[in-house]
């Protein structure tokens, strides 16, 4: 349907209403988009020609009467009522039609489960391997079972003009067929970008800045549009396109587990950035959703039930795996568990690194 | 009496009022406001209520697009302090000033001037609606001053259920304020149908009755669900009944329906009565009668009754079944139908017209731009696989506020134009309202279209920081929002400046037929000394205008009003029991 009109304003569109289209539902939606836009036109255009003219034309000095004063005219009223109405009928089955592909996802797709959080997500490799970014395969149909841990968010990637709310207590589903592989950047622009995040940005990557990955990836942007909070607006993360299961596999054993020459600190530093705590517990001592890690390790906390207690080995332990089971005063039971999710030495690397910072500024606990 | 007799000469003239009968100044002090059972009065009051609850909203939106100046953010300390503004943008415009600006305020004073009725037929309800109008906008203040509210207008659990700001406090208030709208809504559903004067069957009734007579429909039927679920909201966030939050087994999407079966309504209590004004607007400016009056009329009706059937369009990414987001779908493009028909029958009364560029015709054509423009863009939203795109985006805040501001906001400030000198009795500079008219359009339209760009490229609403590329289209939309306050802003200093300089109002300025325009401007506090005789709404035919004062008569009344029964007007009121 449409197929006649879309392609000759293909160019005009990617540049102005739609941004780019990168899966197999760029076509259908797109030329919907479009279909609706010249609707809009076929009837915005005269409405304002005829607004405009009769103001002009019909402007008479006070007190002049009307040229008519025709009061109604069924055939015509009935006519412009019931003609429209044809108009509706095609755009309500084109839409549909188009609502129904993105349904059911295809037998033998890939599938990754996804967790939103507040303020971030956290993809699942499988073999526990866990990151925030999205990284799929090219030209291979992939289904996304989402589950929220705390309040609703919707996941929203604009180049695959796909869309679905995670609410929590229940699965949602979503899949898409990506039909372009992200391309990669030269090794010296990395290199380049890296260098400077280091000097410029504390050894921060600004991929929006450089507009690639630290791994050095264009990507899509993937965006949480339902709204859930202080940093709804930073719950963003990145959408790669990988263009063969090799390479796709490759970034994978990059990020799981801790390698061979790398202490449990430093890796739990990258756990830390990785897996969401950085949304809600600083390093510098200021409060966020939770405590801050400075100075944590150690100290003596008053719990909400009134109990006190030493932050240990044992009471970290306890707050990753059932953080509602005692909460530090002034803070309210909100972080989810992550149970499952992290392995033994994963949470030794968290608690070595939470152990580096016993002793810089204490903050407010 | 005297007055009956001025202007016979020409035709039919109420004349001026006399200051003891005048509504306004018929008795003093601050008590006589307070205690007032009179709707003129009752309605000046809701408007100075709602117009300080816009100028609240307005400021708040200033600041919501000052820091959108930036991608980082450009004036809030916090991304917490922009999603309270925000949120407090969005409750305070939406409960406090759309839902009760037309028919409260204007209304109020209207149906039963338009009915040539004394009053609303219960006044007391009608002061109470009034009062818990104000105690539901304390309720709000003491959310904003306690520790503000972050949910979004729409109060969405599980947020709303473990959020720590003043979710109790502001929901209280929109319930207190559900009740007021239900109040005010019997109220005109009572009086319509039972104290129009004889003559006056449905078929004669002015358009914007029908309007208020849909929209008190509405909201005597759908408010009492945004009760119950806001109560249920609360009883979730204290007891955990377990409804609402997953966490105690309750479903998040339940309360989305409870939610949007209100809500979705209310977006009709919000625009029907826009629809009247216009209806009346464009029919009296042109000087022609309006085309098409039943199947306007027949519009509001079926607008109220499709619009109960439609509240799953809220909900087409929360995860519905298949099939019942596909028949919302369906449901939702019916709506479309009578909006349509309006837009149509407005264009053919301007066709063959004798139209006055007064400020309420700007603005009345400002609107039917721009809701048809708001109106089109809800074609993209009904398709569902463009609704996934759309969704949640900006393409959405354009959207409705082209329908909700560029409608009725523009239909509110055309229609405050239109009667202000029944309401006041003094004119305004029309130079003045014409300027104010150009400025909020450019503006608004400045404000608004490119966020229909930024929506169809991806940007999500509610977002208290950007991405870098939408960095330009967001200055635009800002640099138009401060010009619509300007506009707005002259349109305010444009109508106080009347009031204190402006020169007496004629009874009839702009050539009415409906019945406001038979009485003094403003009215005497009992409205009518003799039942008026009703006659069609819209036949000019009979009007003449006179120059001299600027005034339309009506030469030849149907019977001559010395012929009507002559009914000696008591002191006060009948209903105010003598309390003056």
């Amino acid at each position: 349907m449409m197929a006649s009109s879309s392609p000759l304003l293909a160019d005009y569109t990617d540049h102005f209403w739609l941004p780019v289209s990168a899966s197999t539902f760029g076509e259908q939606v797109d030329s919907a988009f479009m279909l609706v836009l010249w609707i809009c036109v076929f009837f915005m255009v005269p409405i304002t020609f005829a607004l405009v003219y009769f103001c002009i034309r019909f402007v008479k000095a006070k007190g002049q009467p009307a040229e008519s004063q025709v009061s109604h005219n069924t055939p015509l009223e009935i006519a412009w009522s019931v003609l429209p109405s044809f108009l509706l009928v095609w755009i309500f089955v084109k839409g549909a039609i188009g609502y129904i592909d993105q349904q059911n996802a295809p037998e033998g797709a890939d599938l990754l489960s996804v967790k939103a959080f507040k303020w971030g997500w956290t993809v699942d490799y499988g073999n526990g391997v866990f990151h925030p970014e999205l990284h799929i395969l090219n030209d291979q149909p992939t289904k996304l079972t989402m589950r929220s841990s705390d309040v609703i968010h919707s996941l929203f990637i604009p180049a695959f003009r796909v869309k679905r709310d995670i609410v929590p207590g229940r699965y949602n589903e979503i899949w898409f067929h990506p039909t372009q592989p992200s391309e990669r950047v030269s090794e010296e622009e990395l290199e380049a970008a890296l260098l400077d995040a280091k000097e410029n940005n504390d050894g921060v990557f600004d991929q929006e800045k450089y507009q690639f990955t630290v791994d050095g990836y264009r990507f899509h942007d993937l965006y949480c549009t339902e709204y859930c909070g202080r940093d709804h607006s930073a719950m963003q993360t990145v959408v790669v396109v990988h263009d063969s299961r090799e390479s796709l596999e490759a970034w994978i054993k990059k990020y799981s587990g801790r390698g061979e020459d790398e202490s449990p600190a430093e890796y739990g530093q990258k756990l830390y950035e990785r897996r969401g705590c950085a949304s809600c517990h600083s390093l510098d001592g200021s409060k966020r959703v939770g405590p801050s890690f400075a100075g944590g390790y150690g100290s003596n906390r008053e719990f909400t039930d009134g109990s006190t207690g030493i932050v240990d080995e044992n009471y970290i332990r306890e707050s990753i795996l059932e953080p509602k089971a005692l909460i530090v005063s002034g803070y309210n039971p909100v972080m989810p568990s992550y149970k499952g999710q992290l392995s033994d030495d994963d949470i030794d690397s968290l608690i070595a690194f939470l152990r580096t910072l016993a002793d810089e500024g204490g903050g407010e606990n | 009496m005297s007055e009956h007799s001025v202007g016979r000469s020409r035709g039919f003239n109420p004349g001026a009022v006399s200051e003891s009968d005048n509504y306004l100044k018929n008795s003093k002090g601050v008590l006589s406001w307070v205690f007032t059972l009179d709707h003129k009065r009752i309605g000046v009051m809701y408007l100075i209520g709602i117009l300080t609850s816009f100028f609240i909203g307005g400021m708040m939106a200033m600041g919501i697009r000052a820091h959108l100046l930036t991608p980082t953010g450009a004036l809030f300390a916090s991304n917490d302090t922009y999603n309270q503004v925000f949120t407090l943008h969005g409750a305070i415009m939406v409960f406090l000033f759309i839902i009760p600006s037309i028919p409260a305020a204007l209304g109020n004073f209207l149906v039963p001037v338009m009915l040539g009725a004394k009053d609303v037929a219960f006044p007391r309800l009608n002061l109470s609606s009034f009062y818990l109008w104000v105690i539901g906008a304390l309720f709000f203040i003491g959310a904003l001053l306690g520790t503000g509210l972050d949910t979004g207008w729409t109060f969405y659990t599980p947020y709303s259920t473990t959020t720590d700001t003043s979710v109790i406090l502001a929901t209280l208030g929109a319930f207190v304020l559900g009740f007021s709208s239900i109040f005010t809504g019997l109220n005109f559903i009572v009086t319509i149908n039972t104290m129009r004067p004889p003559g006056m069957t449905w078929f004669k009734m002015p358009l914007f009755l029908w309007a208020t007579y849909s929209t008190s429909i509405i909201q005597v039927l759908a408010t009492p669900v945004l009760g119950i679920t806001l109560l249920l909201l609360i009883a979730e966030r204290t007891l955990h009944i377990g409804i609402f939050d997953p966490e105690f087994n309750g479903d998040p999407v339940t309360y989305q329906h409870f939610f949007w079966f209100y809500s979705h309504p209310a977006v009709y209590i919000m625009i029907l009565p826009a629809f009247g004004i216009i209806s009346e607007l464009i029919s009296v400016h042109s000087h022609k009668h309006i085309f098409g009056y039943r199947f306007i009329a027949y519009s509001s009706v079926a607008i109220a009754l499709l619009g109960f059937l439609v509240w799953g369009h809220h909900m087409f990414t929360s995860g519905m079944s298949s099939l019942t987001t596909i028949i919302f779908s369906a449901l939702t493009f019916t709506v479309s139908i009578p909006s349509a028909i309006k837009v149509f029958n407005w264009l053919a009364t301007l066709y063959k017209g004798s139209i006055s560029l007064t400020t309420p015709m700007c603005y009345a054509i400002s609107f039917l731009f721009l809701f048809t423009i708001g109106g089109l863009t809800g074609l993209f939203l009904g398709v569902l696989s463009v609704d996934l795109h759309l969704h949640d985006t900006y393409f959405i805040v354009a959207h409705f506020h082209y329908v909700m501001m560029g409608g009725t906001m523009i239909a509110f400030l055309g229609g405050l134009f239109h009667w202000w000198p029944k309401i006041t009795g003094k004119m305004f500079s029309e130079l003045g309202g014409r300027i104010s008219c150009l400025i909020v359009f450019i503006g608004f339209n400045m404000t608004f279209l490119p966020q229909f760009v930024l929506g169809s490229r991806g940007m999500p609403r509610r977002y208290a920081t950007y991405d870098p590329e939408f960095a330009f289209l967001h200055q635009l939309s800002s640099y138009g929002a401060f010009l619509l306050g300007i506009g707005l802003l002259v349109a305010g200093v444009v109508l106080v400046y009347s009031l204190f300089n402006g020169k007496q109002a004629p009874p009839n300025p702009w050539g009415g037929v409906t019945l406001e325009w038979q009485c003094t401007s403003p009215p005497p506090y009992y409205n009518y000394s003799r039942p008026p005789v009703v006659g069609d709404p819209y036949d000019f035919t009979g009007l003449g205008w006179n120059e001299g004062d600027d005034n339309y008569v009506f030469l030849n009344p149907i019977e001559s009003p010395d012929e009507a029964p002559v009914e000696s007007p008591s002191e006060v009121p009948a209903h105010a029991g003598g309390q003056s």
